[in-house]
């Protein structure tokens, strides 16, 4: 007792100090809302998921974390596309600057719907380059091959818009070197793998596309729900072949897809849009449902008192657009409705629908176009494919039919739905005083990636 | 769970060893200055923790043994000591003393002022009272020299930005640590819509006894990895021995907006746009007859002023009672109070009520106890962020033609321009609740004479609730309502043990030692919930929803683990020498760079004591100090070293992606500090003051260092900046007259920081018009440079700025700014900063006021582009747009009005300017009634005062004001600094209150 009272100072001491040294375990915590790249990796599950993510992040956006989304697919890749080729057509109210300076063909380094179509691509491009490395996780051959081929398609995807929005217009039977996007293959997980790849041209860019899509009509099944299948695939080989002026690929793309995909045109052109699940005329569409994804669309060319913003819309319908229609009857004349501003698009009316990105009627008039322009009737007459697409809108048929007709039902079947720019430029048609091939036509670099990647050559115009 | 075990272990084994019991006896006495009895005289047996309190009468008892020694201590007096012997009586006259004598907080314990040797910034509670705001960090503008305090807008909920010696981080957080009473607190912004709001708002500044801040490095070095920015120490009041004091304080305050702008009336606007049109080859007659729902505006009957409607008259009240007192064994301190201010901007109101109990006891001789407790409740009335077109100031931009109500009274959505944010309060609410609970409990044991153990156990818990619901004639319209329902918890445990050593070896050598372990963690957890399509506007919460949009649940924890030690040791009051190390380790870094070493160390010489000084008249003060400190920072987030996927559905299916890359050798902020400084005084101390010199260089800056999109990322977190601040600051205060009747003191800072990237590997750094280089000032401005308006023809210009083959930059001038390069033309920190308070005294009325300066910070504007646009867009313009170019010839600096086509409205230097201002930050003008008239009614003291806020602001600002920034960034980076948008003024606040004390 004695001992512990003279010692009792120091024996305290001693105890207090063992107590409070061992903590240091509790350093070691695993985030909660994440998961190492080892893991997500790591199963089929966790790469099919990945897969998934890829249509989110194209649609909507979500690499950056689910507060930003970038609506690329969803609405800001069409309203550049549209803006960019409208001289008149089109009214924009708007009060964001961005689509302003589409519209002005003023566009800065700094334009922010170009750093996002930009960044937004390369994401998708790098989730698909983390599938397709990751493919030996798959014990399932069939499985296997749909994954590969979905990741191929939405690859493809981003390579296309890529070119042709940073990229000056392809033209048939040129080498085409003028400088497009990088190409990059090699999946980024870690800090070691970041590069800085220099421009590759518009040739390589197409044929990678092609590439990709070819693959993937190979691998895809003929029908994936609500994703990527062999019909979506072989439609934007179309699309792209018809880009390239290559109808004798295009034409044989297109008639696959109308005579074996199993789609239908919806019986009246309505049917064709607001829908909240695919048509039998989607080929593919971006899902939107009240609780994901914003239908950027509607944000845009929507009245506010159908959920688009405050321009009432943004992108209003001015009257010499009218003119395309050469019949009064026909319903595609009358897709529209009036706000206490002025006319908008019916197409993009309902705020939660879904959206379609290619519609059988697209391969009808790539089919038309093509067999025109190279006096052919593979599959159907000219004639009958456009008659066809006049029929389900109520408007009169016609007995004789030129390239011009099939340009221009182009523009009243398609209109407002991201194709302007492209087939402008495809045509060498002028957008006001500007010729197709004009600098000012061209998203520049963004700024930023320039800033970041010195090999990055900036288009002509812009500094 | 470990951590409560050890706490309760330890304050278990304190409890049981109580062995020494002795022999006491009463000593009694008086005490007294020059001019009769002193009360409030601490006197407290030397080595021990007993202690008293001299009544109102002088008088004091006290138990005691023979031996030991009494120490008598009062604020601005020399702390006199006697030995008890065989007299049971010991009288003490005290004396005036040195302002060295004051004490200081310094973490872990307190110093005399005398023996300090670091940069600290000492604030006492008769300088912070009576300012009717309710956030604290608010009554320190002016008050500290090198602090720069900014509120970032006029929401009563305001963040406000404080930094202490400059920032020295580029991401990670620039806020100093707050520690109330050794509690470091949660200061996380919950804010639902970005707007931040200030953690600290649920504080009563009435509580506060002292704020210390820790500036240099030797100082902060103590709280090691967190200590960076500073750290700003606030400890409440406490109860003291003697008689019950019941202090009872009330007030209430008019407040307005303290800058309106002036923008164009219905008539200008009318004949600028028809003018913009015209000189488009068009015209806004129809437009004109939207806005105005009809043709009545050519007949001026509507003319509205929205921004009369967005900034209207607010108010202030504030009713506090405190009860604080004691006995020899127990001292508590108890407060309530409530507090409301309705903001100057519509629609922004906020209620907090708090109570406080501080109570500590001595179970023996050598054990003490105590606990310091503060519940509030805070209740706040909120509007959109400066980016929302719902936001009040959003107003500004509306069209004067339209009206602002229909003729039933509803807000008019039809004929506006923009959405109409009076359907916010009208169809709407948005209320948030923070219910915070800060509590310490603590227990101090007394080994030997000399040591003492000490263990604190704090917690701090802060619970937001926030609710928001937007009606069917918001912004929601289309999908029938819109409401989010949000629930933030966050808790954090705190554990800190430690001994304190103290000796007295021979005469007047001490030593100082501290050693001791602390662990941290905090804890948050997050729920939303967001829906849509309610069947009524009276139905205003989720269960009334068909349709649930969004929702989601998270959370997150991090924690730290450090060892620290300090020694101090003054060598015959002379010679000072300090130093300290800390070791601290994190789970915000990878495993490989888990911990990091913090040393620090100082040392001093007060001259002024040497034999050749001692009796000098002109320097009763000469001391000259060094210190130099490592400090780091860890506000990151919580897993930034890591490469991450996270789940993000498309259309109800599960998916994953990478959301972010990690460097996994990522590591501490590292910031390395010197300060050399001299603390003189001349005359007997009638002036003194402090001047300091400091170089802090912040290595391994964190930053997310862009990646080239083609990697699929945007950004990394990494470690690869170099920062260096260095500045001068400079403290005087002087005794200008002291007679019986009158006094006046005064008392000015001022500071200069300049600071500079010093590396950047990877090059520049550039968001929005902000830009980090090596070599210049860190979030420059950087943009095109506008060169004016030519005369001939009313085009905007700008300096081309290419460069030229002998590095000159071009300055010719271009109408075209995608050819004009952009330059670095201004910086969003000051050079200066100061502030000078005057405190006069004339019999029984007191008065006191402080002004405070800031030179050399630039402001941008980004609203300018939509508000002062020479009506390129139908926005309501400023006045100063009327001085638009018109024909050929005319000099001015606003481009022709031509609508629709961006003339002049880029990104430039066309909405950047300097924001010097001095302002008459607050103003106290009091008068106490005579202590006879007290006397009979049996009262200690009342009090009559008026207090001014922000009343007078002088600037070439023409803003709204040159502090107020965009608050929907504010939160978002610390890169984008400088920037106003639709941002709210200050308040201008009148109050007038009452104290009383029993």
């Amino acid at each position: 007792m004695k001992f512990i009272y003279k010692n009792s100072n120091l024996l305290l001491v001693l105890t207090l100090v063992t107590i409070i040294i061992s903590c240091d375990n509790k350093l070691d915590l695993e985030p909660a809302q994440s998961l190492d790249p080892g893991v997500a990796t790591g199963s089929p599950e966790n790469i099919r998921s990945i897969l998934v993510g890829m249509y989110d992040e194209a649609a909507h956006g979500s690499a950056e974390g689910p507060t930003l989304e970038e609506n690329i697919y969803g609405g800001s890749i069409n309203i550049t596309s549209e803006l960019l080729a409208n001289s008149g057509d089109l009214q924009w109210n708007g009060t964001f600057l961005e689509p302003r300076e589409f519209n002005l063909k003023q566009i800065t380094t700094t334009n922010t719907f170009v750093r996002n179509i930009w960044l937004n691509g390369y994401e998708v491009n790098n989730q698909a380059n983390i599938v397709l490395a990751n493919l030996d996780k798959f014990d399932d051959a069939d499985e296997k091959n749909k994954i590969e081929g979905e990741a191929k398609f939405l690859r493809a995807l981003t390579y296309f818009d890529l070119t042709r929005f940073y990229g000056k217009q392809y033209e048939a039977g040129q080498t085409n070197s003028q400088l497009a996007a990088p190409i990059v293959l090699d999946a980024v997980l870690g800090p070691a793998d970041v590069t800085e790849p220099l421009r590759n041209t518009v040739e390589e860019v197409y044929n990678q596309v092609i590439n990709d899509l070819t693959s993937a009509i190979s691998l895809l099944p003929n029908s994936n729900d609500i994703f990527a299948d062999k019909y979506a695939a072989q439609a934007l080989l179309a699309r792209v072949y018809l880009q390239q002026g290559d109808y004798q690929n295009a034409l044989n793309a297109a008639n696959e897809v109308i005579q074996n995909s199993g789609h239908s045109l919806a019986t009246n052109f309505g049917g064709a849009f607001n829908n909240n699940e695919d048509s039998s005329e989607d080929i593919f569409a971006w899902q939107i449902t009240s609780q994901d994804g914003e239908n950027d669309m509607n944000t845009f060319w929507g009245g506010s008192d159908f959920g688009g913003r405050s321009g009432n819309p943004d992108v209003e319908i001015n009257d010499p657009f009218l003119t395309v229609y050469n019949d009064n009857n026909d319903d595609r004349r009358a897709f529209f409705y009036d706000t206490s501003r002025g006319r908008a698009t019916t197409k993009w009316q309902s705020e939660f629908a879904n959206i379609p990105f290619i519609r059988l009627a697209e391969m009808y008039l790539i089919r038309a176009e093509s067999n025109q322009r190279l006096s052919s009737s593979v599959g159907a007459a000219p004639l009958e494919d456009i008659n066809v697409l006049r029929n389900r809108a109520n408007a009169s048929a016609f007995g004789a039919i030129t390239l011009n007709d099939i340009l221009n039902e182009r523009k009243r079947e398609l209109s407002f739905e991201g194709h302007a720019i492209h087939d402008a430029r495809r045509l060498k048609e002028n957008i006001g005083t500007l010729s197709y091939d004009d600098n000012t036509l061209v998203l520049p670099i963004p700024q930023r990636e320039t800033d970041a990647n010195p090999n990055l050559e900036q288009n002509p115009g812009y500094n | 769970m470990k951590t409560k075990r050890f706490s309760l272990l330890t304050l278990l084994l304190v409890l049981l060893m109580q062995f020494s019991f002795a022999q006491q006896k009463t000593i009694s006495g008086t005490v007294t200055d020059d001019s009769g009895p002193l009360p409030g005289v601490n006197v407290i047996i030397k080595g021990t923790i007993n202690g008293t309190q001299t009544d109102f009468d002088g008088k004091y008892t006290i138990q005691a043994n023979v031996g030991d020694i009494l120490v008598f201590s009062f604020v601005g007096m020399t702390t006199h000591q006697a030995t008890v012997g065989a007299s049971d009586i010991i009288d003490v006259t005290l004396e005036t003393g040195n302002v060295l004598d004051e004490v200081v907080v310094v973490g872990f314990g307190t110093q005399s002022k005398r023996r300090v040797t670091d940069n600290i910034a000492s604030v006492s509670a008769k300088e912070i009272g009576e300012i009717p705001t309710p956030s604290i960090q608010s009554t320190l503008s002016g008050k500290a020299s090198g602090v720069q305090i900014t509120q970032i807008n006029g929401k009563v909920e305001g963040g406000i930005k404080v930094r202490v010696r400059g920032v020295s981080t580029i991401t990670s957080s620039q806020e100093p640590l707050y520690v109330v009473d050794g509690v470091p607190l949660i200061n996380s912004d919950e804010s639902i819509n970005n707007s931040p709001i200030n953690p600290l708002v649920t504080i009563n500044p009435n509580d506060i006894e002292s704020i210390d801040i820790l500036k240099d490095a030797s100082s902060a070095a103590i709280y090691g990895a967190r200590g960076s920015n500073g750290v700003i120490i606030i400890t409440t009041k406490q109860g003291r021995q003697g008689k019950t004091k019941v202090s009872i304080n009330s007030s209430y305050g008019w407040s307005e907006a303290a800058n309106t702008r002036e923008w164009l009336n219905a008539a200008e606007y009318v004949e600028l746009f028809t003018e913009s049109f015209a000189n488009v080859g068009g015209s806004p007659d129809g437009d004109f007859d939207f806005f105005a729902g009809g043709d009545g505006w050519r007949r001026g009957e509507i003319d509205t002023d929205w921004q009369d409607l967005a900034l209207v008259n607010g108010s202030t009240s504030d009713y506090g009672v405190s009860v604080s007192g004691g006995s020899e064994k127990t001292r508590f301190f108890i407060s309530g109070a409530y507090h409301n201010t309705e903001g100057i901007v519509r629609g922004n109101e906020l209620d907090r009520y708090s109570f406080r109990a501080n109570i500590d006891h001595n179970i023996s001789e050598k054990l003490r106890i105590g606990s310091n407790t503060n519940f509030s409740k805070t209740i706040i009335d909120r509007i959109s962020n400066d980016n929302a077109f719902a936001t009040p100031l959003q107003a500004i931009a509306q069209v004067p033609i339209s009206r602002p109500f229909n003729d039933d009274g509803t807000p008019n959505n039809d004929t506006t321009l923009y959405y109409n944010f009076l359907t916010e309060e009208f169809n709407g609410d948005f209320q948030t609740n923070i219910w915070r609970i800060t509590t310490n409990l603590f227990g101090e044991y007394s080994l030997t004479q000399d040591l003492k153990f000490r263990t604190d156990f704090g917690y701090d818990f802060n619970n937001q609730v926030a609710e928001r619901f937007s009606g069917s004639l918001t912004e929601s319209a289309s999908v029938g309502g819109f409401g989010t329902a949000n629930a933030v918890e966050t808790e954090r445990y705190n554990l800190n043990s430690y001994f304190s050593y103290n000796k007295l070896f021979g005469d007047n050598n001490y030593l100082d030692v501290v050693l001791g372990m602390g662990f941290e963690e905090t804890r948050r957890k997050l729920q939303f919930l967001q829906a849509q399509g309610f069947p009524s506007d009276d139905l205003q919460t989720l269960d009334s929803a068909s349709d649930i949009v969004q929702g989601g649940s998270n959370r997150t924890t991090f924690n730290f683990l450090s060892y620290f030690a300090r020694a101090t040791y003054s060598i015959q009051d002379k010679y000072l020498l300090k130093a300290s190390l800390r070791y601290d380790g994190s789970s915000r870094f990878g495993k490989d760079n888990r911990y990091g070493w913090f040393p620090a160390a100082s040392a001093g010489w007060i001259i002024s004591e040497e034999d050749f000084l001692v009796d000098s008249e002109t320097f009763s003060l000469l001391k000259i100090r060094g210190s130099w400190g490592i400090t780091g920072n860890a506000g990151i987030g919580d897993f930034a070293s890591r490469s991450l996927f996270q789940g993000s559905p498309y259309n109800q299916r599960a998916a994953l992606a990478p959301t972010q890359l990690g460097d996994p050798s990522l590591k501490w902020e590292t910031t390395t500090q010197y300060d050399f400084g001299i603390d003189f005084g001349f005359l007997n101390n009638r002036i003194t003051g402090e001047l300091d010199y400091y170089v802090k260089n912040t290595d391994d800056i964190l930053l997310n260092e862009p990646l080239p999109g083609t990697s699929g990322f945007p950004n990394i977190t990494r470690n690869v900046g170099k920062m260096e601040n260095k500045g001068l600051e400079f403290v005087l205060k002087t005794k200008n007259i002291i007679t019986d009747h009158f006094t006046w003191n005064t008392s000015f800072n001022i500071a200069n920081n300049k600071n500079e990237v010093t590396d950047l590997p990877g090059g520049d750094i550039i968001l929005g018009r902000s830009l980090v280089r090596k070599g210049e000032t860190a979030s420059s401005f950087y943009m095109i440079e506008y060169a004016g308006v030519n005369v001939n023809n009313g085009d905007a210009e700008y300096y081309l700025n290419t460069v030229l083959p002998d590095g000159s930059f071009d300055r010719a001038k271009t109408n075209n700014p995608n050819l004009a390069q952009r330059v670095i033309v201004g910086s969003p920190y000051p050079d200066l900063i100061g502030g000078l308070t005057n405190n006069l005294t004339y019999k029984d009325f007191d008065l006191s006021f402080t002004f405070q300066g800031q030179w050399g910070a630039d402001l941008y504007n980004n609203g300018g582009r939509f508000q002062s646009a020479n009506a390129d867009f139908y926005d309501n313009q400023s006045r100063d747009q009327l001085n638009r170019w018109q024909q050929p010839g005319d000099i001015t600096n606003v481009p022709q009005a031509r609508f629709g086509e961006s003339n002049g409205t880029q990104h430039s230097s066309r909405y950047l300017q300097n924001a010097d201002f001095i302002r008459l930050r607050n103003m106290s003008l009091g008068y106490s009634l005579p202590n006879s008239v007290t006397e009979k009614i049996n009262v200690g003291r009342i009090r009559l005062y008026f207090t001014g806020f922000n009343l007078l602001t002088f600037t070439d600002y023409d803003g709204y004001d040159p502090e107020s920034t965009d608050d929907s960034t504010a939160a978002a980076n610390n890169i984008q600094v400088g920037e106003t948008f639709y941002s709210a003024p200050p308040a201008r606040t009148y109050t007038l209150g009452l104290n009383i004390d029993f």
